[in-house]
């Protein structure tokens, strides 16, 4: 059944950018495009396509660029389609409906990763995290695990899997066919590659790590010393009254904890204690548990009160946040009784009212950028354990194979770590079969005595 | 007439593969006949007159284990034998010698006709015979039907064969042979697809006409190796080949006449090696190559014919001529026969199990190139595993197979059954994922307790392997607990051996494990230690030098025969899977895997498929020991 319709949803609902996209996928979905886009086909894979989209009566809806992913190359291992679209939610939708009138249908959550699976484009363990991240936390996740693989991700991901390709093949003709005058890349340059594979390797490791926040939540702190507001902030981020909020300095005494999301980016805030020097045992404990949460938070908010000057008490929760964490925003609170005299040491700064709900906008700005600069969206993956497992593996096959060339070790050996480095790689990169091997040897070197 | 004598095995075909077919049935001791177009060219060789070469010399050598010819027949009439790859490490060693080709098919003939249980007839097949879904026998070109309980068809190139030279076409099998017109209609009606490939091949010329003096030498090794395990007395000649070389006037004529050529006309659509292109492809593809390499072999001790490997080509007459004659050397060159590409029909072989009987079809079994491989001991190997399993299937013993960890023939025949090909298929030893461990050096010692087991091997044989195998695993494990100290007669000898200083106690292994070592340096530091044959100091050496990288195989051997003993039970439903697509599931039902394993390794079947048909099958095992319990 999941083979015979086609699927479409905007991919980049909540978030705040001069493009949004609209994802099409399922067998014969390069009909639909061809009915609603002023380009008429050859639609060349990973290529895009600039035209419009009109509706019906051919009126134009939006300017627009396709990218064409075909089976099984794409994301969901199907024909698919993702249109550009400039402007906001409204032109989004248009353009949502004009590809349903065209015949496909709403996406459920978390279709097009399940249809990836059942293709066998991405394996259980990495369906299975990006299905419960969607369901549970935030729609971005999706769009950045499609983004991932059929966008700018996989040409970076091709010309990695060319080069280790061309690599083993020559390393096979070598052994195959050791009677061919054959010219073949010298030492120098083969390691030149091996090191830029490495290089490249390396880099996604990196941008997953921005993929892991996406995925796996970014956890906030509020800090600051009692009575600033804290409570009140988390209240108002999500929406709910969890954090009691009273005018006796000291109500929070544990950390609360609370999921929401951000722009589609799913976050857990921790209310903490305000944090004092202070007697009372129990809310001594939860001072502890405060600098704990300080330590784990992948961003902390250190809130001000406006209405007050700062303190000593102040400057060490200023000293705080700068010691345990990079990534601070400062928040002055209670602007709405009197605007702040004083200037915080951090790079953001937001000044908000909690109790007008003032400034709080531009407080969930703040932190979105933080969690992802949007320019370098599409470098963003996400990956999972196993996967940045097998990158480091593959980056540590690629120091030997280094080694094994510069010591001019038998071909039949490096084949052997060639295979090790391809199969590390294979969640990454793609499966490198025998045939991919042979074709690239075949079409590289003139064999055939 | 039908025929009064019943056979047991009928095989069609005296090529390499019919040759190790015929020939292993009757020495397991069933009653054979084997059937061929042509007496005169039972065991000839088609194209090269070479035995072995990359990957090919391991198959020879695991037929010769199998019980089969091929290696013995090349050590008795092998004009120059040379180890390939010597320089580089022992997994990709290969043996290769240049054949007399007519010594070579007349020796086969000779082994044939002296073989028990085994009858030779000249008879065209035209028809097989079966009902019920079992064979029950042949009939052939002069109207005799012969009775049988089971088939190995090894027709070659030879059905609806077409030669091309130039824009000439001719009906044939190989060269001026007659071709087999209608037996792969008989298979189509069995239900079998049938489709077509090409190959080509090179013009043959005349000794005499060739300036050898402008080519360079290329002779065989000082100390020749045999191929087979069995081999005692070995006494070959050494003859040479010559390297010439096309130029770029060979190339502008070829280019100017490519209208001639039958490939490019369009006359010929049929798919042919990658790896064995014609002159007229390399021309073309690798535009930017000055020059080609042209190896010049000898064809038989006594004749003038020259084989020009490295010129397949299926240009005309006249351009051959014109193309040769501008090469250094061969100025005054006379073609004897001309080179030509044929055309013929092949059986898709993910139709075959891995015993290379067809599944549908109960004791009718195909082997070489009509499986759409290419190469003799391609051919070989497929002939020796479809005999042997022939001969079980009359016998009632369990199916002979060989696994892709065992060794190239279990490569060969799983890639075939399991992914079928596009291309004539050729073995490279690249397609064995286990290379290390199947090497060449070690083929009987890796295959011999299988063969024996099987009964493809004489008791006396196989203890004196096993025997090797024991004094390598002694002397193993003699070095490993054997120890040398850092003291100064040992330090000055490590030195002289262009070695480095010890500073602790060093077991004896270790040091076998430093590039420059071996095992008579070994000697001359360690006292005691005793000499032993050349044989064994290589594989202990190789084992040594090797330790990390085959463990890391056998791991990987570990891992993989997880996955093969995972079974599929025969007549499997695959509909009752939920969560696959039907494309997986058009796939799975059409090779019918027999293992998880093997699943896996069809082209689009996907790990997330595999992964589904694990769960389920698993359900269905758990459901079936509940319900035993
Ligand atoms: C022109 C040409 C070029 C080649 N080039 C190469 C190359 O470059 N490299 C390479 O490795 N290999 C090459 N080969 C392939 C190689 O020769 C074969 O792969 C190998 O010989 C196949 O062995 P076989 O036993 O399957 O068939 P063959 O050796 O072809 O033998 C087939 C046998 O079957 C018999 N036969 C056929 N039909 C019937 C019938 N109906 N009834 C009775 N008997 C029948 C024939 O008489 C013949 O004895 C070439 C072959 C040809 C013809
Ligand atoms: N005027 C004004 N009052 C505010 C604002 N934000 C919070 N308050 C009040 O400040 C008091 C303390 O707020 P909480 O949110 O409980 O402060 P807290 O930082 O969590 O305090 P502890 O849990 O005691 O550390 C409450 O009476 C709030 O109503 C604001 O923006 N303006
Ligand atoms: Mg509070």
């Amino acid at each position: 059944m999941y083979d015979d319709d086609i699927i479409a949803a905007i991919a980049t609902g909540y978030a705040v950018a001069a493009i949004g996209i609209v994802r099409v996928s399922g067998r014969g979905s390069l009909e639909i495009l061809e009915k609603i886009f002023t380009k008429k086909p050859p639609y060349e894979h990973r290529k895009i396509h600039y035209g419009h989209i009109t509706d019906s009566n051919g009126e134009v809806i939006d300017e627009v660029l396709v990218s064409v992913f075909k089976a099984p190359n794409s994301y969901t291992g199907e024909d698919s389609f993702e249109i550009s679209c400039h402007g906001g939610l409204s032109v989004l939708n248009f353009v949502l409906e004009r590809v349903f009138e065209a015949g496909a249908r709403m996406a459920q959550p978390g279709e097009f990763t399940k249809r990836a699976f059942l293709n066998g484009k991405i394996d259980l363990s990495q369906a299975e995290a990006v299905e419960k991240i969607i369901s549970s936390k935030s729609k971005r996740a999706l769009f950045i695990a499609q983004r991932q693989l059929a966008g700018k991700f996989s040409s970076r991901i091709e010309q990695i899997r060319e080069k280790i390709l061309f690599l083993m093949a020559e390393n096979e003709v070598i052994i195959d066919h050791p009677e061919e005058d054959l010219s073949f890349v010298e030492t120098k340059e083969k390691v030149n590659m091996l090191v830029d594979i490495k290089k490249q390797l390396k880099s996604i490791l990196k941008s997953s790590q921005y993929g892991d926040m996406i995925f796996e939540g970014v956890v906030l702190a509020i800090i600051g010393k009692p009575n600033v507001g804290k409570s009140s902030l988390l209240n108002i981020l999500t929406g709910t009254s969890r954090s009691i909020v009273t005018d006796i300095p000291g109500t929070t005494r544990d950390v609360v904890s609370e999921t929401f999301n951000i722009k589609g980016i799913p976050c857990t805030i921790l209310d903490t204690a305000g944090i004092r020097e202070t007697n009372d045992v129990i809310e001594n404990i939860g001072v502890q548990r405060s600098k704990k949460a300080l330590k784990e938070a992948d961003i902390v908010i250190a809130m001000f009160d406006a209405s007050n000057g700062l303190d000593e008490r102040d400057v060490r929760i200023i000293n705080y946040a700068v010691k345990y964490s990079n990534k601070v925003v400062g928040v002055v609170n209670k602007t709405d009784i009197k605007k702040a005299k004083f200037r915080l040491p951090f790079d953001k700064v937001v000044e908000v009212s909690c109790k007008n709900e003032a400034g709080i906008d531009k407080l969930e700005d703040t932190i979105a950028d933080l969690v992802i600069n949007l320019e370098n969206d599409s470098d963003i993956v996400s990956l999972n354990a196993n996967q940045k497992d097998s990158l480091k593996k593959g980056i540590n096959i690629c120091d030997k194979l280094i080694e094994d060339f510069q010591r001019g070790v038998d071909p039949a050996l490096i084949g052997v770590d060639f295979i090790s480095l391809a199969d590390s790689l294979d969640d990454i990169v793609g499966k490198i079969s025998n045939e991919d091997m042979l074709d690239t040897m075949f079409k590289k070197f003139c064999i055939g005595k | 007439m039908i025929y009064p004598k019943r056979y047991d095995v009928i095989v069609i075909g005296g090529g390499h593969a019919g040759c190790e077919a015929a020939l292993i049935s009757a020495r397991l001791g069933v009653k054979t006949l084997m059937l061929t177009i042509f007496l005169d060219s039972i065991g000839a060789m088609s194209c090269n007159p070479a035995i072995g070469g990359l990957a090919k010399g391991h198959l020879v050598k695991e037929v010769d284990v199998f019980g089969g010819e091929m290696a013995r027949n090349i050590d008795e009439t092998g004009l120059q034998f040379k180890i390939l790859n010597k320089s580089k490490g022992p997994a990709v060693w290969s043996s290769r010698a240049q054949a007399d080709m007519t010594a070579y098919k007349l020796r086969m003939k000779y082994v044939l006709e002296h073989q028990e249980n085994l009858d030779i007839k000249q008879e065209t097949v035209d028809e097989i015979v079966a009902e019920n879904g079992k064979v029950i026998g042949v009939k052939t070109h002069l109207g005799n039907e012969y009775l049988c309980d089971s088939i190995v068809v090894t027709t070659g190139t030879f059905m609806k064969g077409k030669i091309f030279i130039g824009l000439n076409e001719y009906r044939a099998g190989r060269a001026w042979e007659p071709p087999s017109e209608k037996l792969s209609d008989s298979l189509r009606a069995l239900g079998l697809r049938v489709s077509r490939l090409k190959t080509g091949t090179t013009p043959r010329l005349d000794a005499r006409t060739i300036d050898f003096d402008a080519l360079i030498v290329q002779p065989g090794d000082d100390e020749p190796v045999p191929f087979s395990f069995k081999t005692t007395k070995f006494n070959r000649p050494n003859m040479p080949c010559y390297l010439a070389y096309t130029n770029e006037t060979t190339h502008k004529i070829i280019l100017q006449n490519l209208d001639q050529s039958p490939l490019y006309s369009g006359m010929v659509e049929s798919v042919g090696p990658r790896y064995c292109p014609s002159i007229e492809d390399k021309v073309v593809k690798f535009f930017e190559k000055k020059q080609h390499q042209i190896f010049l072999e000898p064809q038989d001790e006594n004749s003038s014919e020259i084989y020009a490997d490295g010129l397949h080509t299926s240009l005309g007459y006249e351009v051959q001529l014109k193309f040769l004659r501008s090469m250094k050397g061969l100025e005054k060159v006379e073609i004897m026969r001309p080179g030509y590409a044929i055309e013929y029909d092949f059986v898709d072989p993910t139709q075959l199990k891995h015993t290379l009987e067809v599944k549908n079809v109960r004791g009718l079994f195909l082997a070489g190139q009509i499986n759409g491989t290419s190469g003799y001991e391609e051919a070989a190997s497929q002939g020796i595993i479809a005999g042997i399993n022939a001969a079980f299937y009359i016998q009632k013993k369990e199916p002979f197979i060989v696994n892709r960890n065992e060794a190239y023939t279990g490569v060969l025949i799983d890639d075939l059954v399991t992914k079928g090909t596009k291309e004539p298929y050729r073995m490279f030893t690249s397609r064995a994922e286990y290379r290390l461990i199947l090497r060449e050096d070690n083929t009987h010692l890796r295959l011999a307790k299988k063969a024996f087991d099987a009964g493809l091997m004489s008791k006396e044989q196989y203890l004196l392997i096993d025997e090797q195998k024991k004094k390598i695993e002694e002397t193993i494990k003699k070095l490993k607990t054997t120890y040398v100290f850092p003291n100064d007669r040992v330090n000055k000898k490590l030195l002289e051996l262009g070695s480095e200083i010890i500073k602790t106690k060093t077991d004896l292994a270790k040091l076998m494990r430093r590039t420059e070592f071996n095992y008579d340096k070994l000697r001359e530091l360690a006292v005691g230690l005793e000499d032993i044959e050349p044989f064994i100091k290589q594989e202990v050496e190789i084992d040594l030098k090797y330790e990390g990288y085959l463990n890391l195989q056998k791991q990987q051997i570990e891992k993989f025969k997880k996955y093969e003993d995972m079974r599929i039970p025969e007549g499997f439903d695959y509909n009752l899977v939920g969560g696959l697509s039907n494309e997986v599931k058009g796939k799975l039902m059409e090779i019918r895997p027999t293992s998880i394993g093997q699943a896996g390794r069809i082209p689009g079947v996907t790990p997330a498929a595999v992964a589904i048909l694990v769960v389920h099958l698993k359900k269905v095992n758990d459901k079936r020991i509940r319900n035993t319990a």
